[in-house]
């Protein structure tokens, strides 16, 4: 957007209006901040409860415990296998993501910089992929991955994340690729540089900041998947995050202050990352819808 | 003395026979990941006794055991022995014909088992056994001993005497019952924790000869009992309770009852240990009406038809049906064995025990899960909606008896 | 013949296209397609039967008590998507109409917006499960402290209030998404165009009206697509909110849970169905293409228009 547009929409120009505007403004605030409060109370309430006992949530749910009271979060750290599931979710989702990058990079590449029969129709194949509720071939699925002897394994979940993340990447990728000017890449060609070193030293380095939107969109989903490790995965030691937490949660099912603590430690590393990076995941996570 | 004796000369039988052999791999599967440590035991002693047989114990998540074993069955990569559900679940598998059939021949201590055990592991389709039951469970009262004393309330004779004593709880600011009816399953078991006595044996015969089905008065009788006890004496809000909030009412001491399981027991005792209990069968209207529980096999153990290891796993399987192994499974997972034999360290077991010498069936579990649907999903659904006050103990009989005619043919006219 | 077609340049697309390609059809393509094949099947447990042609459909769709729970969970996903639809994408339109004033502290309010989305939603599951509890949980415990006991509810527990409380949650955790996609439309609307409308109308409903929403619109349809494709996949919030059973009777079964539950069984009832289960999920699936499909295509007919 453009500051012209800001100082417009926000400054008042008649002046027999200002005190409507004010009230106005008064409500929005308002309106805002109790928002606001309804978003961020919860999860406070949570990660207060992580450091009490049950009889104090019950109690007092609102108030402000002894933080240096870390019973839950031991219990946790040495009482299960919180920190095996915490690993398994990196190494998903780090391969996953790596995959889903490097794949969705090359077909975007060759869409986007080739002209060849059928590259209109292999975009319009990928992007199909995008509205296809996946979770609906859940049995045929589950057949496969017995059929390829990869049921109750890590492989099971990467292959299917990777299948599902790859439209959506080849979309975003392939707009932005297509953006890019061809000058430098005529150039090289001229000097009879080869397509492979082509794409690798001259394209590659520009389309960073697309794949991080396209990495923060699908790195999300992946992280917080519970349905296919649900169907997949049945060992302990093979479970990801969320799936661990839900045996977790029906383990200790009568033990609030531990189950405030899983919850508040299987979201501390993305909420951590996003605060940091809050503008890239907002950017990431609505770059599919924004028009 | 006895048992030792026998227990030892099948041990001795199966340690002779595998003289010789080359090294055995067996795999075994289970849904009981919490139970690990022990099945570690049983196995080591186990191969002790069978050297050159070694068993591979993996554990899988118990909602998804189901499609993980018959995946892996009909991909020809099946465990050689394997825990199996029982009744309507068994036959899922064993109708694929990956099981192999058991009898006295080549599991002779079966002979010894009780016909409601051996029924529960037994298709419908062949009459053929395909399982040795491990575990029964019955579904009664447990109580807060200290709480009864505590408020000079003793066991109820009489369905009065239940709510005169969940009264007196009440009044005394404690709640009667801990229990809570969101979790859709806990209607079920509630609901024949407390009334089995109400319809009684005689309509349970009566329904499983075809001369009764679910509107019969006695059984509106007990729907409208469970729906009078649970309005009245249920915790505020029970309807929005799910199971584990019920289960800590009760382990936390804040409840004098709570309607169930006897798996409950074991969970309870581990989550405070200075919780005092009791069990009571929920009683009639009179005290002479026969004090029932409500029983079920929880599943059984399965040896794989195509097994590459079938004496082997065989061996192992006898080792499963024999008595060391039974008092073993009753000593260390503190559940009901139904190897005729075994004795129950702990008081509360062995009164369970002696409860199921005269229970009656868990009646949903045992006979209407064959098909959907089931008698069960029905049952529970339309329990909740008699708590929302949407529906009559009378709808709830019509709709059951309608339900499941649609695959049991007694009840089909 | 063969291996001249295929020149270095050819052989070099080709290498970039393949292994997506065959990632996509072995993985996404293929079991779609078999989901249809095995419709037509009768399952007993994983083995495949014989070809019963159209009886796995006749079977969700005409038999009872099947069919009424077809219905019944349908209904529910209209219900949700249409809730969704006014407390999520209505009020994340709202949001975002406020945010754009960028009044002080508009950032802040941007990220606590947000920051629900990348929550997972077991988490916010697991987390209005407790909170919602009866006895224990903050939702009632802080009506009590606000001086309105009265409103306290079983909320899960009862049908009146049980799946109002799982869109709660829903809307809770997804509100930020719309709220910033319609942020991100609103901040690109032309300053010159606003300025004209202002000489025109001091109105800010004939603003909505006339400039910010026909702008919004092609992010509106998106969001709305996706929101619909949600409601008729939705399964995570409330299998950990309320159970496969859809409890309380069946007050908050939706197609999700349905499939679920037909095809990989549940703790009591009948045996997993592979047949019925792969019939619902062909019926959910056509459902969902036809719809979202229609919406794109319009959405694309507008976009050229504008």
């Amino acid at each position: 957007m453009t500051a012209s547009a800001r100082s417009v929409s926000s400054v008042p120009t008649v002046s027999s209006n200002r005190s409507t505007v004010w009230t106005l403004d008064a409500l929005v605030q308002v309106v805002l901040i109790a928002n606001t409060l309804v978003m961020l109370v919860p999860i406070v309430i949570m990660v207060f409860s992580a450091f009490k006992t049950n009889v104090q949530i019950f109690q007092s749910p609102f108030s402000i415990p002894d933080f240096t009271n870390l019973t839950n979060l031991t219990k946790i750290w040495t009482q299960t296998n919180f920190l095996r599931y915490l690993g398994n979710s990196f190494f998903v989702t780090g391969v996953s993501m790596l995959l889903i990058l490097t794949l969705g990079t090359m077909a975007a590449y060759a869409i986007a910089r080739y002209r060849f029969t059928g590259s209109g129709f292999i975009l319009m194949f990928f992007v199909a992929g995008l509205t296809l509720p996946l979770k609906l071939a859940i049995i045929p699925l589950f057949i496969l991955m017995r059929d390829l002897g990869i049921l109750n394994s890590h492989a099971a979940l990467i292959v299917v994340y990777v299948a599902t993340g790859l439209p959506t990447t080849v979309f975003i990728m392939t707009g932005f690729i297509r953006t890019l000017p061809s000058e430098l890449e005529d150039a090289a060609r001229m000097d009879g540089a080869s397509e492979a070193l082509i794409m690798w030293k001259i394209m590659l380095p520009l389309v960073r900041p697309a794949m991080v939107i396209a990495g923060i969109q699908n790195v999300v989903p992946i992280w917080n998947d519970f349905f296919f490790p649900l169907v997949f995965i049945q060992s302990d030691g093979l479970k990801t995050l969320p799936q661990g937490l839900a045996s977790f949660m029906g383990e200790y099912n009568t033990d609030w202050g531990v189950l405030f603590s899983g919850l508040t430690l299987s979201v501390l590393p993305i909420i951590i990352i996003y605060i940091l990076l809050s503008k890239q995941f907002i950017n990431g996570m609505t770059s599919g819808a924004v028009k | 003395m006895k048992h030792f004796v026998l227990g030892a000369a099948v041990l001795a039988g199966t340690a002779l026979s595998t003289f010789g052999a080359m090294a055995q791999e067996l795999n075994f599967w289970t849904w009981r990941a919490e139970d690990k440590a022990q099945y570690e035991q049983y196995i080591d002693t186990f191969e002790a006794a069978n050297p050159g047989i070694t068993v591979t114990f993996s554990s899988y998540e118990s909602t998804n055991y189901f499609s993980a074993l018959s995946t892996s069955l009909t991909g020809g990569t099946g465990p050689d022995v394997m825990m199996v559900r029982s009744y309507g679940g068994l036959e899922t598998i064993s109708n694929g014909g990956f099981l192999l059939p058991l009898d006295e021949t080549n599991v002779p201590a079966l002979a010894g088992f009780s016909p409601a055990a051996i029924a529960s592991e037994t298709s419908r389709t062949d009459g053929k056994t395909y399982a040795i039951p491990f575990a029964s469970q019955t579904m009664l009262v447990i109580y807060n001993k200290d709480l009864f004393d505590q408020h000079g309330i003793t066991e109820p004779q009489t369905w009065d005497e239940l709510l005169a004593a969940s009264e007196k709880l009440k009044a005394a600011g404690v709640m009667p019952f801990a229990n809570g009816t969101a979790t859709a399953w806990q209607n079920e078991s509630t609901f024949h924790a407390l009334t089995a006595s109400t319809f009684g044996r005689a309509f349970y015969e009566d329904m499983i000869a075809g001369k009764a089905d679910f509107t019969d008065p006695r059984y509106i009788e007990a729907l409208t009992k469970y729906d009078e006890i649970s309005t009245k004496y249920f915790p505020e809000g029970f309807v929005g309770l799910d199971y584990p909030s019920a289960q800590q009412l009760f382990i936390s001491g804040l409840a004098g009852m709570f309607a169930g399981g006897s798996f409950e027991l074991a969970s309870f005792a581990t989550q405070n240990p200075s919780l005092n209990m009791g069990i009571f069968a929920a009683p009639g209207a009179t005290a002479e009406d026969e004090k029932l529980g409500s029983i079920y096999f929880d599943g059984g153990y399965a040896v794989n038809a195509t097994s590459k290891h079938p004496e082997a796993a065989l061996k192992f399987a006898n080792y499963l049906a024999s008595l060391e192994f039974g008092q073993a499974f009753a000593n260390g997972l503190k559940n009901i064995s139904p190897i005729p034999g075994v004795t129950f360290e702990s008081e509360l077991l062995q009164e369970v025990s002696e409860m199921n010498k005269t229970a009656i069936p868990y009646i949903m579990f045992v006979h209407f899960r064959y098909a959907e649907p089931s008698g069960s999903a029905l049952l529970q659904a339309e329990i909740q909606k008699m708590s929302a006050g949407q529906q009559t103990p009378e709808g709830i009989g019509k709709v059951i008896t309608e339900g499941v005619a649609a695959w049991y043919e007694p009840f089909q006219k | 013949m063969f291996t001249k077609q295929l020149t270095g340049r050819r052989l070099w697309i080709a290498a970039l296209i393949m292994p997506p390609l065959v990632f996509v059809c072995l993985f996404i393509v293929y079991p779609i397609i078999s989901a249809f094949a095995y419709a037509f099947f009768e399952w007993s447990g994983l083995a495949r039967g014989d070809f019963v042609w159209f009886e796995n459909f006749h079977k969700v769709l005409f038999v009872e008590p099947f069919a009424s729970r077809t219905v019944n969970a349908f209904s529910h996903n209209v219900f949700v998507f249409f809730a969704l639809m006014v407390f999520q994408n209505g009020l994340g339109f709202v949001l975002a109409y406020f945010l754009w004033r960028e009044l002080p502290g508009f950032r802040f309010h941007r990220i606590a917006v947000f920051l629900p989305v990348v929550l997972s939603t077991i988490v916010v599951g697991f987390l209005w499960r407790l909170f919602f509890h009866p006895l224990f949980g903050p939702v009632n415990a802080g009506l009590k402290a606000l001086g309105l006991g009265f409103l306290t509810q079983p909320w899960l527990g009862q049908d009146t209030t049980a799946l109002w409380s799982i869109v709660f949650a829903n809307a809770w955790h997804m509100v930020g998404f719309p709220t910033l996609v319609f942020l991100a439309g609103m901040q690109r609307i032309p300053g010159e165009v606003l300025d004209a409308v202002r000489m025109e109308t001091q109105s800010e409903w004939v603003k909505i009206t006339k400039i910010v929403w026909p702008l919004v619109a092609p992010s509106a349809t998106v969001v709305f697509t996706l929101l619909f494709v949600g409601a008729f996949n939705w399964f995570e919030l409330p299998y950990i909110m309320v159970g496969l059973e859809g409890s309380p009777h069946g007050s908050t079964d939706v197609l999700g849970l349905y499939f679920y539950r037909t095809a990989f069984g549940n703790q009591s009832g009948a045996p997993p169905d592979f047949g019925a289960g792969s019939a619902l999920a062909v019926l959910i699936f056509l459902f969902i293409a036809i719809v979202a499909g229609t919406l794109t295509i319009r959405m694309r007919r507008r976009e050229i228009e504008l």
